[in-house]
């Protein structure tokens, strides 16, 4: 516990002094203020009288869309958006978490102390979601909180839309440390996470893929690269689809189904365990 | 090379051996780093490792740490072996070249290295400023340590590996890049803590420190303890004296030389070279016999630098391992 107390101090002093800290929230609050200024809502006696989204006018069909429906309907929208922005900036911001620690000079004096090595990449781990977290509930939580100011609606799911999010940002740091475990370098844990993450959203495809490949071997192997691989494009519709509830349609609310979840869990799971694996036999 | 001086096997397994190595051995691919290396240090000892850029020194600290892992024999700390993180609890370490985060002041270096070690934070804080002030930066505490000098991060680092109090102190090149003064600081500090009963395994390519800090010495060749000691035992020169005594006159000098000895006049003194102790006492007593006065009569010593490097150059087959 000590060990995570220390790894969390250091994880946020260094985010703090590299500006990485600053850069994470400036660009979350940039986005809360395109946001806040782009939402334009005229409420007339608690009813909603007109509505303006990015400029454009809202037609209310003489007055049949509810505040309401109107709230549920740009949050479950915009809940894509923030999946994207949340993992993107999370991966940038703990990437560098496993190479720097593992730096000539300085992974001596982590190792020196009476921590075992899983113990020290898991406190390692848990400090990085820390900060991530922080971001997501910072972005999430002040967007939530213009909508229930400027409307007065206050939907708990958006705000719960960020445990889903949560988990991808663990599942895509879980992979960015089994290769930051490996190569020692930042950038290619950027590139390498990033990469799987829209190769999870090209594998969203895979009934397609798989069809059109000319060879068995090559569908199957899509198909089990398919079920190995994080489901970033199930996962971000299942962001939308929590968002909406029932007020969304079929297709997208199937996404909620428990397979994209528990492929995407041994997936994380599997990539802490090979990189504790690899960090307790890596000799320096 | 006649240094035949074994690790000490009284120290073996005793109740306050902070380190503990037999057989140690370590290859990578076909190089062999260690092969096959004992030796033990004890609470309140200051121990010196030696050896030229390759010898195995690094390795072995680098196995005590766990930090790489040993293709043989075993090591302990504490009686614990060094597998068990647990065996680091009581260890301050180092590392040559270290690199303790630059965005982090002194203070919070401390804090962070504090906390890895196990200890609590009233503690640390009571720590901090006393170390600080041990190691001549108390002013330096909330500074970035990216604003140190090669010096002043030196010296931090001494005050991180001592933060949670050890009972054994690894430490790879001290006194790099600190200045005269700071050195003597350094051996001061270092000095105090042995003799509080902390064990200290000193790793240095500074001859002239290890010679004035360390009590023994064990000095490395191709992975091989190849000479081990007190620093005085190993920079005696086996067998040759200084003898002051009046008069030493030429026919005295040609007696010594018709027993076999080896005799060279030196600014009013000679310098004897025998073939044993039984050999110079018989030489003592042709003095004595010819109405000669003795006045001294010293072992010579080599600097541990002559020592290091007559090691060094000596052919295999002459050097005495273990």
């Amino acid at each position: 516990m000590k060990a995570l107390v220390a790894n969390i101090e250091d994880v946020f002093r260094e985010a703090a002094a590299r500006w990485t800290l600053v850069a994470y929230f400036f660009l979350s609050t940039l986005f809360i203020i395109i946001f806040a200024s782009a939402v334009n809502l005229d409420i007339v006696n608690g009813a909603l009288a007109g509505a303006k989204l990015f400029g454009k006018q809202v037609e209310m069909r003489n007055n049949e869309i509810s505040i309401e429906k109107l709230v549920l309907g740009f949050e479950s929208g915009f809940s894509v958006i923030l999946y994207f922005i949340c993992t993107f900036l999370a991966v940038f911001a703990t990437a560098h978490l496993v190479p720097r620690m593992q730096d000539k000079g300085t992974v001596d004096l982590y190792l020196s102390r009476p921590v075992s090595r899983v113990g020290l990449l898991m406190s390692r781990y848990g400090a990085g979601l820390l900060l991530a977290g922080s971001n997501v509930v910072y972005l999430i939580g002040t967007i939530w909180a213009i909508v229930a100011w400027k409307t007065g609606v206050t939907h708990g799911r958006f705000l719960a839309a960020g445990l889903i999010i949560m988990f991808v940002i663990a599942t895509l740091m879980a992979f960015a440390f089994l290769v930051g475990v490996i190569t020692s370098s930042t950038a290619v844990s950027i590139m390498t996470t990033y990469g799987i993450f829209f190769f999870g959203l090209m594998l969203a495809a895979h009934d397609k893929i798989a069809a059109a490949v000319s060879k068995q071997w090559q569908a199957n192997l899509i198909e089990t690269l398919y079920w190995v691989f994080p489901k970033t494009a199930e996962l971000g519709q299942s962001v939308v689809a929590f968002v909406g509830g029932e007020a969304i349609p079929e297709r997208i609310a199937s996404a909620l189904s428990p397979q994209p979840f528990l492929t995407t869990a041994a997936f994380a799971v599997g990539c802490l365990v090979l990189a504790s694996w690899l960090f307790t036999r890596k000799e320096f | 090379m006649n240094r035949n001086l074994r690790p000490d096997a009284s120290y073996q397994g005793s109740m306050n051996t902070q380190i503990e190595v037999s057989g140690l051995k370590k290859h990578y691919g076909r190089i062999t780093a260690l092969d096959g290396i004992d030796f033990t240090v004890r609470e309140g000892e200051l121990f010196g490792l030696l050896g030229p850029n390759g010898a195995g020194k690094t390795t072995t600290v680098k196995i005590l740490l766990g930090l790489t892992r040993a293709t043989a024999g075993e090591a302990k700390i504490a009686g614990l072996p060094v597998r068990d993180p647990e065996s680091r609890r009581s260890v301050g370490y180092l590392p040559e070249g270290h690199k303790i985060p630059n965005y982090l002041t002194a203070r919070q270096a401390m804090r962070i290295f504090g906390r890895m070690s196990g200890m609590n934070s009233a503690d640390i804080e009571k720590r901090i400023p006393l170390l600080l002030e041990r190691v001549r930066i108390p002013q330096w505490a909330d500074v970035r340590v990216k604003k140190f000098s090669k010096g002043m991060t030196q010296r931090l680092g001494l005050a991180c590996a001592l933060i949670h109090s050890p009972r054994l102190l690894l430490l790879d090149e001290p006194t790099d890049g600190v200045d005269p003064v700071g050195r003597r600081e350094i051996r001061d500090l270092l000095r105090e803590e042995a003799k509080n009963g902390v064990a200290v395994l000193l790793n240095s390519h500074l001859l002239s420190e290890i010679e004035l800090t360390c009590d023994r010495v064990a000095m490395l060749r191709k992975g091989k303890v190849a000479a081990f000691g007190t620093v005085e035992e190993l920079t005696r020169k086996q067998a040759t004296y200084k003898m002051v005594a009046t008069p030493i006159d030429d026919s005295l000098v040609a007696s010594f030389r018709e027993s076999g000895a080896g005799v060279e006049r030196v600014n009013g003194h000679v310098v004897l070279s025998v073939a044993d102790v039984q050999h110079l006492n018989a030489l003592v007593d042709k003095l004595r016999a010819s109405g000669g006065m003795l006045n001294e009569l010293t072992p010579v010593r080599s600097t541990l630098e002559d020592v290091f490097v007559d090691l060094i150059k000596a052919p295999d087959a002459e050097v005495n391992p273990k």
